[in-house]
Parts: structure tokens; C-alpha cells; sequence
């Protein structure tokens, strides 16, 4: 579904991703784990064309993507869905217009009714009723945080896109919110990518990890392959999922 | 009904504690400045950020400022009375009167100022102000002292600076346009300009350096959480401390009027 | 010293690619009428009381300052004609527009800053939108438009606050003072006046959305991106006015053929 290969991105003097290749299969949940500054979010922003890399392909389905204008990006932004790390709210818009503002774009040949309809259903989805005609500040960071999933999701996404999806939240909200990321994927049968530094939240969910460190991928596998990880810094990050939740 | 009374009554207290809380300020950061210990290593560090650093920026808009000045003063003396004798006078005039001082100020506000509001703004959303006061630091003898008095210090040095640079500026134009010779500028000049007016534009100088960093300061410590409030509180200090600085020059001009 | 140079010809250069795609969305999109009104709207509300307020010191100052030499001239008649000259000409629509980019400009850049770093500009993009049409269009034409006209405001209540000082400080009689304005204040004066006024808005609009469209850093970029914004905003105005003095003289030259 997507596929690197060796993709090279530098920001002036500072390489960020020294050649990354790994392929993502359809249907799958896979997280990329890393500590932070190691390019994990880039990595994303690479897919959905918010920045572009220096070298290297990126195939979404059968589309190499890498050289498109920004013009011709829009039908790959409506198959690849972001979540952003902030909510990313549109703060002067309603939580409705904010929800219905990728359909009317994205989908402009949609009725109102139909795009009132997808609204409600899409928040449904994350869990929120009611508060369509609240602005985004009355709502608690978690509230803005599900919003944000179904402003994404609103869309129809064949692939989600999560960057630290529970980076700043309470670890009641981090639990519901990566329920919320898996039972979402599976429901709607989407490919979904989390970048994320929770070993042990990925442990539970994903189907395979990556661990990338220093623009590098150290180890790939399934959940039950990378615990019997030799590498230092994977192992770091067990010991650490291990410790916090006393198994 | 009672609920918009109530919300007139919140507002109108809160406009209260604000103006209260500024006060305490500018009492606290006085009463700070003339007691020891005088930080002068801070000063110094200080006074190079806001004088030294801010001189090429100010040095550069008064010389544009100079030269536009005499362009537009002498095509309309031209126009008008048919002659430019009264060009150096006129643009002595406006320069040392309100142009030096005012530009300089409003530059150092744009710079220093927002600087400030953005620094302190961060300190106070990252708890840094917090841990300092349980650190035993006053963060006023420690954050705004310093600044103050560099900024008083900068804004006194650098009118100065400003009017003598805009004045050279003004000469070596009206030398090259209207064929003033420097001696002749300065003849022409004194007609309307004496030397008490460079001493009125440095007193000018320091009072709006220190209107400055009390704004700044005031904003950055009252500074709300994220990139909204940071943005928020540099907007605010700026654009509070130019319309003091505005309002300011206004009083002082009225002021200095009465020692001629 | 070198690198400071290469980096202020890079921020010159950024702001100048930045005005080619603004103008190019300018020139492929229909822009939302509605959009750009409500941008006029708010920012003239917003502004307004600032601009007047500063408007009307800077006249009452320019009165205050030539009060004092013309009395000595025994030329006080010509009170009105020469401070409301020094100050539409000259420090006027400086002074207004530096007030305007620490209003208009600060607060736009920390507007566009904040929604750069909380990542709702790359939502735009994600949801299927162009962020210059949705956002920074809007704003930039309706800064144009309103700067415009709240400099032109401002310079009208410098020549309100000049007449008020006349009358206070000068004690001249208000028809005396403005009998004067019209035969040193020429209609030049006035068209200069003004096309530096656009000329300023052009300055403010573009650096503003400039600077404020490519924040990076959390809270304390946006910060930054303020201060950079008021600085070169006014280093901007600055160079903007000698520009428009130098066509306006040349222009003025060949039309009075003087």
C-alpha cells in the first residue's frame, strides 16, 4: 500500500532520514517507533506531500508521489488521512464546520444534507454527540483530540496517518485514544501508520513495528519478533513499556 | 439583565486589577532600581542587546528617514514659497523635535520591546518565572531591573545617536540637492533648532526606554499558556508601548514647550 | 557580518516568492468576496481607535513644535498650513505606519504564526485545500485595503488633532488656522500623501503574512516571528517612503515641468 524506498531527506546541512526503505501491506496497523527528534513525524509528512524528500521514491498503491505538484497532491491527500500531533482545530470554526471542512473540499459534489449526515456519523464514530455547534476552545484536549480524528476519518481514508496520537495526554485518554485508533482501523479497513515513542501501547495494537533511530531503521517485525530484540535501544524501550505498566 | 450588569461588573474589575497590578509594577521595578545589589554585569549584557545591537537598525531608518525628509520639504518649499531657505530649518525642526527620538523609540519597541514580551512571555508559560521565586530570585530585581535600566540607558544613547546620524544624513542630502555647503546647513539650521533641543530629544529618549521594557515585562509575566498567548502578549506590549510612546512625546513636547 | 547580509538578502528573497504565489492564486482562483470582507471588517474595528488615537498626537505634536518658531516669525497665520505640511508630508504617514505594523502586522503574523505551529496549516493542505487561498488571501487583500484606509483616517485626525492644538495652545482661531491649510497643502500633497499610504499597506500586507506563514518553533517562534515581523515591517516603510519620495518628486518634476 505505501512503499519507501530509500528515501533520503535533509534539511540544509542535517540529514533527518538517511535512506529509508520498508513497505506497509493493506489492511495493517504498523507503528514506528523512535525516541524523540529522529524523524518519526517527517517520515509522515513525507507521505501526504507536506514535505517533500530530497531523494528516494514514495509509492502510494501504484503511484510513485515524490515528484507531484502540490495540485496534483490533492487525490493522494484524499486517500491518505492525517492526524496531526496538535488537534489542529480550526479555532474561528464551528466543531461541524471543522469536521465538514475536508468533505466540502475534498468532495465538492456533496449535498448539504449528505455532508450533514457524514458530520454526524464521522463524530459518532470517535465517540461525540452534540456539541456540533461548540467552538473548539470550549472543549477539553481530549474532546479536540477525537474532533481531530473525525475531521480525518470524515473524509473516507483508505489510510490513516497518526502523528503521536497520545504525545500530552493522561493515560486514561491515551488508553481510549489508542482503542479509539485500532478499533477505527478495523472498522473502516483502513491501512494505518502510528508514529509514536509507546512501546508498550504498540506491543497491544500494532500488527508490526519499526524502530528507527537517527534517520535509520534498526529493527522490523511483528510485536512477538521485536521482543526477542538484541538490539540496545529496542531493548531500551521494552525495558522502559515493561517497568511503566508492571508486567 | 442581571447577567449583563454582573458581566459589565467583571469586566470593569478586572480593567481595575490590571491597571493594579501595573502600578505595583512600575513601584516594584523603581524601588528595585535604587536599591542594591546593582546587578552591572546583567546591566551591561543588557544594555549591549538593546543599544549596541539595535544601533545598525535605528542608524539605517533615521538615514532613509533624514533623506526623505529634505526631498519632501524642499520640492514643496519649491512649490509653495518658491524658495528653500527654509528647508534645513524646517526639516532641523521636525527631526529633533519628533523624528530622531519617536522613530528611534518606536524601532527599539518593535525590537527590544516585543523581544522582551516574546522572552518573559516563554519564561512564564515554561514555569521558569515560577521556579525562580522558589528559588528565592525575585524575578522583578532579576528580569525586569536589568532591562529597565539598559533600556533608559539605550534609549537616551541611542536618540542621541539617531538625531546626530539624521542630521548628518540631512546636511550631506541637502549639500548634494540643494547645494547647501555643511556651514550654510548649519546657519540655516540654527534659525529654527538650538542645542537644548538635542538635550530635550535625549531626555525624550530615556523617558519612552523607560516606558518600554514595564510594558514588555507587564505583558510577558501576564502571559497565557501556548503559541496563541506568547503571540498575544508580543502583540499586546508592542502595540501598547508605541501608543504610550505617541501619547508620551505629546506630554514631553507640551512640557519642554514652556523652557524656551 | 557576511552571514547576517546573506541572511537578510534570503528573508528578502523568501518574501518576494512569497508575493509570486500569493499574486499566481491571485490570478487562478475566484477569491471569496465575503472572505475578504469580513478581513476588511475586522481589521479596521480593530485598528481603528488605535490609528485615530495615534493620528491625532502626531498632529497635535507637529502643532505643538511649529507654534514655538512661527510666533517668533510673527507669522502665525500660517500656523495651520505648515504643521498640517510637516505632517501629511512627512511625519505623518510614517508615524501612523508604524503604529499600523505593530497593530495590523504583529497581530496577524502571531494569528498566521499560531496556526502554523499547532499544525492547522497542514491540516488545510491535508483536507484538500490551498492554505494561500484560504488564508493568507483573505487576509493580505483585506490588510491592503483597510491599512489604506486607516492611514488615510489617521492622517485626517492628525489634521483634527493639529487644528484642536491650534486652538488650545496657539490660541488661534480655528477658521484662521484652516483658512491657511489649502494654500500651502496642495492637492499633490495630498495624492503623495496617499499613494504612500497604499504603498505602506502593500509593505505591511506582505511582510506580515510573510513572516507569519513560515513560523517554525512552538510558542517561542511564534514569538520571534512577531518581533521580526515589527522590525522589518518598519526597516520596510522606511525604505517604502524614501521610494515613493523619490518617484513622487520625479513624477511631480516632469508633470509641473519645474
Amino acid at each position: 500500500m505505501i512503499r519507501f524506498e530509500n528515501v533520503v531527506k535533509s534539511f540544509g546541512e542535517r540529514t533527518i532520514l538517511k535512506g529509508v526503505s520498508f513497505e506497509v501491506q493493506e489492511g495493517e496497523i504498523l507503528f514506528i517507533l523512535g525516541t524523540s527528534g529522529t524523524g518519526k513525524s517527517v517520515l509522515l509528512k513525507n507521505i501526504v506531500g507536506l514535505l517533500r524528500p530530497t531523494s528516494g521514491q514514495i509509492w502510494i498503491g501504484d503511484d510513485e508521489v515524490s515528484q507531484l505538484t502540490e495540485e496534483q497532491y490533492f487525490p493522494v491527500r484524499k486517500i491518505c488521512g492525517m492526524v496531526f500531533q496538535h488537534p489542529a482545530l480550526f479555532d474561528s470554526l464551528t466543531i461541524f464546520e471543522n469536521v465538514a471542512f475536508g468533505l466540502r473540499r475534498h468532495y465538492p459534489e456533496m449535498a448539504v444534507e449528505q455532508i450533514q449526515e457524514k458530520v454526524i456519523t464521522s463524530l459518532s464514530l470517535v465517540g461525540i454527540h452534540g456539541v456540533e455547534q461548540k467552538m473548539p476552545a470550549q472543549l477539553s484536549y481530549g474532546m479536540q483530540k477525537r474532533v481531530s480524528l473525525a475531521r480525518t476519518v470524515a473524509i473516507d481514508p483508505r489510510i490513516l496517518l497518526f502523528d503521536e496520537p497520545t504525545t500530552g495526554l493522561d493515560p486514561v485518554t491515551t488508553n481510549a485514544i489508542n482503542h479509539l485508533i485500532q478499533g477505527l482501523s478495523r472498522k473502516l479497513k483502513t491501512t494505518s501508520l502510528v508514529v509514536s515513542h509507546d512501546m508498550h501501547c504498540a506491543l497491544d495494537i500494532a500488527d508490526r513495528i519499526i524502530v528507527l533511530d537517527k534517520g535509520n531503521i534498526v529493527e522490523q517485525g511483528t510485536p512477538e519478533e521485536l521482543k526477542k530484540s538484541e538490539h540496545p535501544l529496542v531493548k531500551d524501550f521494552l525495558m522502559e513499556a515493561l517497568n511503566a505498566h508492571g508486567h | 439583565m442581571t447577567a449583563a450588569v454582573s458581566s459589565v461588573g467583571l469586566q470593569v474589575i478586572s480593567a481595575f486589577t490590571m491597571i493594579m497590578d501595573f502600578v505595583i509594577l512600575v513601584q516594584k521595578t523603581l524601588l528595585r532600581t535604587i536599591s542594591p545589589p546593582y546587578r552591572l554585569r546583567d546591566i551591561i549584557r543588557q544594555l549591549e542587546f538593546v543599544a549596541w545591537e539595535s544601533a545598525p537598525v535605528v542608524v539605517f531608518s533615521v538615514s532613509f528617514a533624514a533623506i526623505v525628509t529634505i526631498i519632501e520639504a524642499s520640492f514643496h518649499m519649491k512649490l509653495v514659497i518658491k524658495n528653500d531657505a527654509l528647508v534645513p530649518g524646517f526639516a532641523a525642526l521636525l527631526i529633533l523635535r519628533e523624528l530622531g527620538a519617536v522613530v528611534s523609540a518606536l524601532l527599539i519597541t518593535s525590537r527590544v520591546g516585543a523581544g522582551l514580551a516574546a522572552e518573559v512571555g516563554s519564561m512564564q508559560v515554561t514555569e521558569q518565572v515560577d521556579a525562580l521565586k522558589i528559588l528565592g530570585i525575585d524575578p522583578i530585581r532579576y528580569l525586569v531591573v536589568p532591562r529597565f535600566v539598559a533600556c533608559v540607558l539605550g534609549g537616551f544613547l541611542l536618540s542621541i545617536i539617531a538625531n546626530l546620524v539624521c542630521l548628518f544624513c540631512a546636511m550631506l542630502v541637502s549639500q548634494i540637492k540643494l547645494g547647501y555647503s555643511p556651514g550654510g546647513f548649519i546657519m540655516a539650521m540654527r534659525t529654527f533648532v538650538g542645542f537644548q533641543d538635542l538635550v530635550f530629544a535625549s531626555i525624550k529618549g530615556a523617558c519612552f526606554g523607560a516606558v518600554i521594557p514595564i510594558f514588555s515585562c507587564f505583558y510577558g509575566f501576564r502571559c497565557k499558556a501556548g503559541a496563541e498567548g506568547v503571540g498575544l502578549a508580543t502583540t499586546n506590549s508592542v502595540v501598547t508601548t508605541s501608543v504610550a510612546i505617541i501619547v508620551l512625546d505629546f506630554l514631553l513636547g507640551y512640557i519642554f514647550s514652556f523652557f524656551y | 557580518m557576511l552571514t547576517v547580509i546573506s541572511h537578510i538578502i534570503d528573508d528578502i528573497g523568501g518574501g518576494i516568492f512569497f508575493l509570486g504565489d500569493v499574486i499566481r492564486v491571485v490570478s487562478r482562483h475566484k477569491i471569496s468576496f465575503s472572505r475578504v470582507a469580513d478581513q476588511i471588517w475586522k481589521v479596521t474595528t480593530q485598528s481603528m481607535t488605535t490609528t485615530a488615537l495615534a493620528g491625532f498626537f502626531v498632529g497635535a505634536i507637529s502643532t505643538i513644535q511649529f507654534t514655538m518658531q512661527v510666533k517668533e516669525f510673527g507669522a502665525l497665520g500660517y500656523l495651520g498650513g505648515l504643521a498640517t505640511s510637516g505632517t501629511i508630508r512627512e511625519v505623518g504617514p510614517l508615524l501612523i505606519a508604524f503604529m499600523l505594523s505593530g497593530k495590523v502586522g504583529a497581530y496577524t503574523s502571531a494569528e498566521l504564526g499560531t496556526m502554523k505551529v499547532t499544525e492547522q496549516i497542514d491540516a488545510i493542505r491535508c483536507l484538500g485545500a490551498n492554505p494561500i487561498l484560504e488564508i493568507i488571501l483573505p487576509r493580505f487583500i483585506g490588510i491592503i485595503v483597510s491599512s489604506f484606509f486607516l492611514l488615510a483616517a489617521g492622517l485626517m485626525m492628525s489634521i483634527v488633532g493639529g487644528l484642536v492644538m491650534g486652538i488650545i495652545f496657539a490660541h488661534i482661531n480655528p477658521q484662521e488656522y484652516l483658512r491657511h491649510i489649502p494654500t500651502i497643502v496642495t492637492w499633490s500633497s495630498l495624492v503623495s500623501g496617499l499613494f504612500k499610504c497604499l504603498c505602506f499597506a502593500l509593505v505591511l500586507a506582505t511582510i506580515c503574512t510573510y513572516k507569519g506563514y513560515t513560523t517554525t518553533g512552538g510558542a517561542r517562534g511564534v514569538g520571534t516571528s512577531v518581533v521580526n515581523t515589527a522590525v522589518s515591517t518598519m526597516v520596510g516603510i522606511v525604505i517604502m517612503d524614501w521610494l515613493t519620495s523619490l518617484v513622487g518628486e520625479s513624477v511631480m518634476t516632469v508633470v509641473m515641468g519645474l
